[in-house]
């Protein structure tokens, strides 16, 4: 986990992104943004060398054309069992709240649907850690080929690495 | 103490105990930059739920949104003749 925060992992994970990227430019005209989050999160993946579940869950997926999921997800039933449940004591109250949220973040890790708690806190902060580093990563390049734009790029490159 | 721990609901696999859920929690809670000063005490478990999911989603979006920026920076410039100058400050 602490690996994501070290400039090597960072500079890998650039430097790797924008060749996937540059070479999805060249096969295909133009690049969604969507197109684009998913070369991230797979790129991301590929850094994370398989030691995680989220990350073979992500290069496992197959890539989808654009629909979005979501729509497909049946109707939640807990919010009516909880409508429902008389509340009895406080412990029969926490557990309903907690539980549920605890669904929540195993829908948000990739492929940690069914996993214990344990295993699920590494994940999540793997995960977690991973995204900011994704973030960080996204900005420097972001910053690189807007300054491009402007002017000569041999120049002024030697500053972003330091980020 | 015992009653607690055979309190818990069957979930998928894996029955969760409190402890397990108060463990997972004040772990989650270093990780949130809104809550790592707090006091583990003073933060309720679904809140800490709550916040790290809402801490995922935005980093989603983050990236959403500098997907969008990328693929229009893309589409606008010419990267391929510069790709080599970039990488290798990429990589500095």
């Amino acid at each position: 986990m602490k690996r994501w925060r070290t400039k090597r992992e960072h500079q890998i994970y650039s430097s790797k992104l924008f060749q996937a990227l540059c070479r999805s430019r060249r096969t295909s005209s133009s690049t969604s943004a969507k197109e684009l989050h998913q070369t991230a999160d797979r790129v991301l993946s590929i850094t994370a060398k398989g030691t995680t579940r989220w990350s073979r869950a992500i290069l496992a997926a197959p890539l989808t054309a654009g629909t979005n999921m979501k729509k497909h997800k049946k109707a939640k039933v807990t919010v009516h069992t909880r409508l429902r449940k008389p509340v009895v004591n406080r412990e029969k109250k926490k557990l309903p709240v907690v539980e549920r949220k605890l669904k929540a973040l195993r829908r948000l890790v990739p492929g940690c649907r069914k996993l214990s708690c344990n295993n699920l806190l590494e994940e999540t902060s793997d995960y977690i850690a991973a995204l900011e580093m994704q973030v960080r990563a996204m900005t420097a390049i972001t910053e690189f080929l807007a300054r491009g734009e402007a002017q000569a790029p041999t120049d002024r490159l030697g500053s972003i690495g330091n980020m | 103490m015992s009653s607690r721990r055979s309190r818990s609901r069957q979930s998928g696999a894996s029955r969760i105990t409190d402890d397990q859920i108060i463990d997972l929690v004040s772990k989650l809670q270093q990780l949130i930059p809104e809550l790592r000063g707090r006091r583990p005490d003073k933060v309720s478990a679904s809140k800490v739920l709550q916040e790290t999911c809402n801490y995922i989603r935005s980093l989603h979006r983050e990236v959403d949104g500098l997907s969008d920026r990328l693929s229009q920076l893309l589409a606008s410039t010419d990267t391929d003749s510069d790709q080599a100058a970039i990488i290798r400050s990429l990589l500095m």
